[in-house]
């Protein structure tokens, strides 16, 4: 119809916007000092060996779970899907904080239980606590590929002598190779952007680094270190973009009905994962709660918080329209969409100290709320657009054309069918923006207004400070804050499946 | 009236539909028929605005459409009902029907005739195909639309439902007055519902003509085998008036008037339908074997090898059981005229 | 020894060391003011706090908010060295944001002062300091001493050494804070009292086996824990974590005429001009805050009358090095070597 969809020059600029960060590291950088030395070799190496471990660890424990909650039939089996995605709600260094502490000589598990614990630190801690928390992204993106494979492939493999064990290895897992990948790429993507963890876990990660280059000597190093972590997220982001997922026509999927006992096996051997990463953070917080009390907390902090992150929410899903929709409309439109996928890998406090540098060249902006809602749109507006695009993609084409031709115009027809349709995706990516920005931490230390304490900003200075048993009401609002917008997360995607798309066939 | 001149269309490189002509009176049906595609649902997504054609002009009324300046669907007030249903599915049936009208008595009207007053309430995803499909028809209607487009309305529907529905579909776009175009795969549908019948193969415009006109007197044998079971025999026929002032074909089984097509003449193919042969087993001079024997409940259809190394497709009452392989004699018993094709 | 208090022996090292103090000090100290004569705060404020020292800061801050209802007090968290940078960085880019900057040790106020952006103070603020603690362009505010946390069970008061430079080659399991100004400041010490190849020598011997923590309390408590034997922190680390626990597993040791038992001071300086952010600082110097800094927090007052704190050792026995403090402002050079090193 017209030559130039009209979501383009709006979604441009947005992709622009996205690219800011980079271009004033660029610009940063040049008065740098040093560019690479032994040093940074150490740091990188520690930046891989975790993104590695993550990844390894993630695939390892969301495999099985996404083969587990997709195919095996149970009772509650919606129950025990949200308590495996509950990871999710989170923040990785809460759990980094709960094992740091509860672990070793001196930990709480010794005083409480009187039993000595080996402690959680350093490398291997860190790539235990990041596949904790990164593993529901493996386990989701596999579960919903493996949901949309037909079982007749198995069934026929079954019929030709091949046991279950053997057909799920040979005839599925290979297809959904690609959906695996997604998300241990993403899981790859947060262990590099991770602050928090390295930090408690006291391994020497490119954000560790940064942090301390920042503090200590100003932007210009910190922005060097920051372009050279940029470069590993680019490669990441560039695999992510070759891996496309194969569409099959889908059918009925496999259903496992196995013995009572297996089934209780198979639940049990969940539940040490379950224990590591929710329960016991959980419970250490808990026990702080009890034994400290709420000193020192304002409940203002978590106005603080959710305020700032629902800002960032409504905005970054305002934004994530334009691109979403152009991403649909054509070729140039997907490359500004991976545009706006930048921002995602560019870690929290590489996004702060850039519009640290901003913020000083545009003085009305500098240590306003609006800097920092800024830079928690740039960073999670991906995860609006995804949202939004998987939604617009499923309407039914026939029905914006159905409306045109009853005489609605193109900006008539968007509004009254296309925007209400893709509400729940909107909703959806709103609270994944919310959650996210929930519990952001480097940007928000660097970039928040003097005086803004967030839950996270509270936590990392009561850790900071030693006095960590406070991080127990702070740690305890962000988990329950975090655990509502799961959960409207996770129902936006399962009604999405079932009231957007034109019901065929009835 | 819609007037359609030399409208073409293209797809990247391929051109899809091509040089397309015609024009619609004030409340005719004209069905466009054709095989899978030839261009129906494209010629539809052009009248409607839809998609930009290449060359030609549509007009209707105070618009006329062309390539250079086009006029957007939501100006051409035209009506369309798809195949899929298209139905809203976050509004109630009375809000999808009433989407863009301020006044509800048309739309009242409407939902009314086709019996759907106790679904007004009701999200398309309770109702049934059928009841869907009546919706759309509504929604469409009562937006009064100076034309309607019908994209293979009933394909989505089990056989039995299609039925009824054809007729009552019918109905209401007579009742409402309007000129429709109604694409099809169907034959049958084809035959029955319209005033007028156009078949398209790939793209083109091949005959456009009355039901009867297009099955008796096709224009090509294109449109002979679309429209039915269509067996060629071998005849011979005299086009001059004087010597054959009956216009009689002969054939080996038997003779019968025929209507010359593009000056066919000597010898020629003559068209016949099952339904115009006979089948006689317990014949004494049997002239064809049959090859195979179709059970359709009210009759049989066989498929009979003359001697003369003809196929023929016969239709016979159900009561006439020949066994495949056995001898039998093939008659010709119409007397209105078959249409005879140049060699 | 004639016992001198600790600060009187401090002002001897002085006019014997050839500390370049300002004008002021010629003139001899004042008494410790009241917070009863001090003017009323009003109006807007802007603090950068460099470290909340574990909200015993936050008290006097909350006091003096409540004193002050008309005051609206803004305060910024963070390190000492990264509000410095900010500070500076704010400076250069024409941005004005703080009024004040509180820091933990010299080293920040040492870069925020050569970056120009201190105001000067009035004299009659900077004498209410103790002699050798009145300087033109910034105020001290407490007093704090290097030392060396150790755990009674695990090591005996001999086997620590007297100077600071042997733990660098001793068995003892050391816990350090790298990233903690005050310990910056002592490496910058150590740097300019013993040289920068024994310094970095010194740095790769303790990195070897030492335990990192995010912070000097982190390390008294992991020397309480028994996880390291000995660490490096300011004195008032471990008085405060005795007070909770008076059986806590720590005493404190000092070593002898080095950096290791430097004596530091955590500085305010004013950035804007007027007389709020003076007025403010004055707060600070009141007898009532720097009692309560003392008794609570441990800390070393600055000001005439005040007592000292309770556990510290017999000052007339500690033996500072000489050292101007505004000399720990060099500390780009530590960062670098620290970061050099590995440490960092």
């Amino acid at each position: 119809m017209t030559n130039w969809p009209k979501s383009y020059p709006l979604a441009l600029l947005i992709a622009l916007m996205a690219l800011l960060p980079v271009g004033v590291l660029f610009s940063l950088a040049q008065d740098s000092a040093q560019f690479f030395d032994t040093h940074n070799l150490r740091v990188l190496g520690n930046t891989l060996a975790l993104m590695t471990l993550t990844i390894i660890g993630s695939v390892l424990i969301g495999v099985p779970l996404a083969l587990f909650t997709a195919y095996v039939q149970m009772p509650f089996k919606r129950f025990w899907l949200i308590v495996l995605a509950a990871p999710l709600a989170l923040p990785s260094y809460i759990g980094a904080f709960a094992m740091y502490f509860s672990f070793g000589r001196g930990g709480e598990i010794e005083n409480v239980l009187g039993v000595s614990t080996p402690p959680i630190s350093g490398l291997w801690g860190s790539a235990l606590v990041m596949s904790l928390y990164t593993y529901p992204f493996v386990m989701m993106t596999t579960r919903s590929s493996l949901l949309s494979l037909d079982a007749s492939l198995v069934n026929a493999a079954r019929t030709l002598g091949l046991s279950l064990g053997a057909s799920l290895w040979r005839v599925v897992l290979p297809r959904v190779v690609n959906s695996i990948a997604a998300g241990a790429l993403l899981a790859a993507l947060y262990a590099l952007s991770d602050f928090g963890t390295p930090a408690i876990m006291g391994l020497d990660t490119f954000t560790r680094v940064i942090f301390v280059e920042y503090n200590a000597f100003g932007l210009s190093q910190a922005a060097m270190l920051s372009l050279q972590l940029m470069v590993i997220v680019g490669l990441i982001l560039f695999i992510e973009s070759r891996i496309s997922g194969a569409t099959e026509r889908p059918g009925r999927h496999l259903s496992l009905f196995p013995a009572p006992w297996q089934r209780n096996l198979m639940l049990f051997a969940t539940m040490p994962i379950v224990f590591m990463s929710i329960v016991l953070p959980l419970a250490i917080f808990t026990l702080w709660l009890v034994r400290e009390g709420t000193g020192g907390f304002e409940l203002s902090y978590a106005w603080n918080s959710a305020h700032a992150s629902f800002i960032a929410a409504i905005v970054a899903v305002l934004l994530a329209i334009p691109v979403a929709h152009a991403a649909i409309a054509g070729k140039a439109g997907r490359l500004m969409e991976r545009i706006t996928y930048f921002g995602f890998g560019v870690p929290g406090i590489v996004m702060g100290t850039a519009l640290v540098y901003v913020g000083l060249q545009l003085p009305a902006f500098y240590q306003t709320l609006s800097l920092l809602v800024m830079a928690y749109v740039l960073r999670f507006i991906p995860l609006a657009v995804g949202s939004v695009r998987t939604t617009a993609e499923n309407i039914d084409s026939g029905l914006v054309k159905a409306a045109r031709v009853l005489g609605a115009s193109p900006r008539e027809a968007f509004i009254r069918i296309t925007l209400p349709l893709t509400l729940r995706g909107m909703i959806a990516g709103a609270a994944l923006v919310f959650l996210e920005a929930m519990r952001e931490l480097p940007a928000t230390l660097m970039l928040g207004p003097t005086g803004f304490e967030t839950l996270a900003t509270y936590m990392w200075r009561v850790y900071e400070a030693g006095y960590f048993g406070r991080a127990a009401v702070p740690g305890l609002l962000l988990v329950l804050l975090s655990g509502v917008g799961l959960i409207l997360m996770l129902s936006g995607e399962r009604k999405a499946q079932f009231t957007v798309t034109e019901d065929k066939g009835s | 009236m819609l007037r359609v001149s030399d409208l073409s269309v293209n797809y990247g490189d391929t051109r899809v539909v091509d040089k397309l002509n015609l024009a619609l009176g004030q409340d005719e049906i004209l069905m466009l028929v054709g095989p899978t595609g030839c261009g129906k649902t494209t010629i539809l997504q052009a009248l409607a605005g839809l998609i930009p054609i290449s060359e030609g002009e549509i007009s209707l009324g105070n618009w006329a459409s062309t390539p250079k300046k086009p006029i957007p669907p939501e100006k051409r007030n035209v009506g369309m009902v798809f195949q899929d249903f298209a139905l809203f599915p976050h509004l109630t049936v009375q809000q999808n029907v009433c989407f863009r009208l301020k006044d509800t008595q048309l739309a009242d009207h409407w939902l009314s005739l086709l019996g759907l007053e106790s679904f007004r309430d009701a999200k398309p995803a309770r109702l049934s195909g059928g009841q869907k499909q009546r919706v759309a028809l509504a929604r469409t209607l009562a937006h009064e639309p100076a034309f309607v487009l019908l994209d293979e309305p009933l394909s989505n529907l089990d056989a039995a439902l299609k039925d009824s529905l054809r007729w009552e579909i019918r109905d209401a776009l007579k009742k409402a007055d309007v000129p429709a175009i109604w694409v099809t795969h169907d034959q049958e549908e084809a035959l029955s519902v319209g005033d007028r019948v156009g078949i398209l193969n790939k793209g083109v415009l091949e005959q456009l003509d009355t039901p009867e006109a297009c099955y008796s007197t096709p224009a090509s044998r294109f449109v002979a085998r679309f429209m039915g079971e269509a067996s060629f025999l071998q005849a011979s026929y005299d086009n001059n008036s004087a010597s054959n002032p009956n216009n009689t074909v002969i054939t080996d089984i038997g003779n019968v008037p025929g209507t010359p097509l593009h000056h066919a003449h000597g010898d020629v193919d003559l068209l016949v339908r099952p339904d115009d042969l006979s089948l006689n087993g317990a014949h004494p001079s049997p002239n064809g074997t049959v090859e195979w024997v179709r059970y359709e409940g009210e009759s049989r259809l066989y498929a009979v090898t003359l001697d003369n190394g003809s196929h023929l497709k016969v239709r016979v009452s159900h009561e006439n059981a020949i066994k495949p392989g056995e001898r039998a004699h093939v008659q010709l018993v119409t007397t209105h005229p078959l249409a005879v094709f140049p060699k | 020894m004639q016992r001198r208090t600790f600060l009187q022996g401090l002002a001897a090292a002085t006019a014997l060391g050839g500390l370049p103090l300002g004008v002021a000090s010629a003139l001899s100290p004042m008494a410790s003011v009241s917070v009863e004569s001090l003017p009323k705060l009003e109006g807007d404020l802007t603090l950068y706090l460099g470290r909340g020292e574990g909200g015993l800061y936050e008290n006097v801050l909350q006091a003096i908010e409540k004193r002050n209802p008309k005051l609206n007090l803004k305060i910024r968290r963070g390190g000492s060295a990264a509000l410095a940078n900010t500070i500076v960085a704010e400076k250069k880019a024409g941005v004005k944001r703080a009024d004040l900057f509180w820091a933990v040790d010299t080293g920040s106020i040492g870069m925020v002062t050569d970056a120009g952006a201190a105001k000067p103070l009035p004299t009659d603020l900077t004498t209410q300091l103790k002699e050798g603690f009145q300087y033109p362009s910034w105020s001290p505010v407490t007093g704090r001493v290097r030392t060396l946390p150790y755990n009674t069970q695990r090591v005996s008061p001999e086997q620590i050494p007297d100077s600071v430079m042997a733990l660098a080659d001793s068995d003892l399991k050391l816990g350090w804070a790298p990233a903690y100004s005050s310990f910056q400041s002592f490496v910058t010490a150590m740097r300019l009292l013993e040289g920068e190849k024994a310094t970095r020598a010194w740095l790769k011997g303790v990195n070897r086996n030492a335990k990192k923590y995010a912070g000097e309390l982190g390390v008294v408590m992991g020397v309480e824990r028994g996880e390291v034997d000995v660490g490096f922190a300011n004195h008032y680390y471990t008085l405060r974590l005795k007070s909770g626990k008076p059986d806590a597993n720590v005493a404190l040791a000092y070593t002898k005429n080095d950096a290791g038992c430097l004596v530091n001071a955590s500085g305010i300086v004013a950035l804007s001009d007027g007389d709020l952010p003076v007025n403010f600082i004055r707060y600070l110097l009141t007898h009532e805050v720097q009692s309560y800094l003392a008794r609570e927090a441990y800390e070393i007052p600055l000001v005439q009358d005040v007592a000292q704190p309770e556990g510290l050792a017999s000052l007339s026995t500690l033996t500072p090095p000489a050292m101007d403090l505004r000399n720990l402002a060099d500390l780009r050079p530590t960062l670098n070597l620290m970061r050099d090193v590995g440490v960092l």
